[in-house]
């Protein structure tokens, strides 16, 4: 419809430019189409300077400088955008190199934690050791003390028993230094076969 | 296929209606060519009188003057002064206001749009892809001079293509006064660019030479630099006369064909008319788009030139 609508207007466009001259026909000078017109050539000139004038004024003017303002603006926007980018990216190595600082330092720190404990482990462990084998050493030392002190008491409580009990079976109290010496010399006779054996 | 038929029908119809009023007037030979393409002292005005639908209005005529070295200057208004007026009012009017409604969009949303948009996407182009880069450094002096050449011309040569329309552009007197005008910013870059360099220019002196070649070669090539001057904007008035007289015979002379066959044929020269319009339609901006360009060109010449 609308195709249709544009054929027509077209016909119509074609034809009316030939209705409208038909009339204008009969004057029969001939024309010189390339002879200039001192009058038409002052009117152009005018039209032509006035429209100039009141275009540059009204029209380009406003038009040129709200574009070049618009330009401006993006330029400054995208010069922004640039230097914000450059500041975001220095900022970003900063940061990484910080990181990578930051990372190592623990890295050292963890190491040097790790080699700490690990000398008071040993050394600890070397003390400890040395304190049990002192220990141990002592403990031995006091046990033969005790031993010898019970040894010596048994055989003081076994000479007192040996005269006591000779002394029943003589009938007589054997208590002199004599009697004494004598159990003593016996007993350690029993002490020197048994070292022997 | 049926919108096909219909356009078809459309058209002969149309053919057929417009072709009664040509039938009925009888065989008398009428030049239907020459009035459409000359000035006028009177203007057709569209009216809703059938079948001819159109006035024929009177222009006033005034006394002509006596100017010196020019002679007698007649300043009555012709059709061609009133379809340049037309032309230029509407130029006015339409940038005036996609100016202030780019101006109000730009200031509201960032950028224009719509109509606004599209002349201020005409303007820049000019401006960027044939003014400046043709004029060079520092042209934004000569954009709204070449701006208005484009409008101007465009206009002109578009309100020729509009029914009851004449082209003022198709008429030597008017191209020639946009050629001179031409003719004098050209200059004028030239010597505010280069100064009394601007003379090398015109007379051909060239310092490398020997004497005798210099003189020969300056009596030589001087009248041809000077003449050389001159048909640039011959050229300019030509092409642009030529381009839009030439349509408008073209266009004529296959609707006078129409009438002429009187049969189903004229469907042909018909189709051809419509063609050939819709070539007008685009050599209306060509030829205001190569004006300017040339324009352009010729001052970045001038401004350039190094002798």
């Amino acid at each position: 419809m609308r195709r249709t609508l544009v054929t027509l207007s077209l016909s119509v466009t074609s034809a009316t430019s030939l209705l409208a001259q038909e009339h204008a026909a009969a004057t029969g000078e001939s024309v010189n189409l390339l002879d200039p017109k001192a009058g038409l050539m002052f009117w152009t000139l005018i039209i032509f300077v006035v429209l100039l004038v009141v275009l540059s004024k009204f029209a380009y003017k406003p038009l040129l400088s709200a574009v070049e303002a618009r330009e401006a603006a993006l330029e400054k926007a995208i010069s922004e955008a640039k230097a914000d980018r450059d500041a975001a990216s220095k900022l970003l190595a900063e940061q990484q190199k910080q990181l990578a600082e930051t990372r190592a330092d623990v890295q050292k720190v963890l190491a040097d934690g790790r080699a700490a404990a690990e000398s008071m482990r040993s050394e600890m462990l070397e003390k400890v050791k040395a304190e049990g084998a002192d220990m141990l050493d002592r403990t031995r030392r006091e046990m033969q003390a005790e031993k010898e002190k019970a040894v010596a008491e048994l055989r003081r409580e076994a000479v007192d028993l040996a005269i006591s009990g000779a002394s029943k079976v003589i009938g007589r109290n054997l208590d002199s230094a004599t009697d004494r010496s004598l159990v003593e010399s016996f007993l350690s006779g029993l002490d020197a076969p048994k070292g022997t054996r | 296929m049926t919108t096909r038929l219909l356009r078809f029908l459309t058209a002969v119809s149309a053919l057929l209606i417009f072709a009664l009023p040509a039938r009925a007037q009888g065989v008398e030979q009428v030049d239907i060519i020459t009035p459409h393409i000359t000035d006028s002292h009177e203007i057709e005005i569209p009216w809703p009188t059938w079948p001819t639908l159109h006035k024929v209005i009177e222009l006033p005529r005034w006394h002509p003057f006596t100017l010196p070295v020019i002679g007698e200057v007649d300043m009555s208004p012709t059709k061609h002064v009133i379809w340049m007026l037309i032309a230029a009012f509407t130029v006015g009017a339409l940038l005036i206001f996609a100016a202030n409604a780019q101006g109000r969009q730009t200031r509201a949303v960032g950028h224009s749009k719509g109509f606004a948009g599209g002349i201020e996407a005409m303007v820049l182009y000019i401006r960027n892809e044939v003014i400046i880069p043709n004029v060079g450094h520092h042209g934004n002096g000569f954009v709204p001079f070449l701006l208005t050449l484009f409008f101007f011309i465009l206009f002109c040569n578009l309100w020729g293509i509009f029914p009851w329309g004449s082209t003022a552009t198709g008429n030597v007197s008017v191209t020639a006064t946009l050629a001179i005008i031409t003719f004098f910013v050209v200059e004028a870059a030239g010597v505010r660019a280069q100064g009394l360099g601007y003379l090398n220019t015109i007379f051909y002196w060239n310092k490398d030479l020997n004497i005798v070649l210099r003189v020969l070669l300056f009596l030589i090539l001087s009248p041809i630099e000077f003449i050389g001057k001159l048909t640039k904007p011959f050229a300019l008035t030509i092409r642009l006369f030529a381009n839009m007289t030439a349509g408008h015979i073209v266009v004529l002379a296959l609707i006078g064909m129409i009438f002429a066959f009187k049969s189903i044929a004229s469907g042909a020269p018909f189709l051809m008319a419509v063609a050939i319009n819709m070539l007008e339609l685009f050599v209306a901006f060509l030829q205001a788009f190569i004006f300017t360009l040339l324009s352009s060109v010729f001052i970045g010449q001038i401004r350039e030139a190094h002798h």
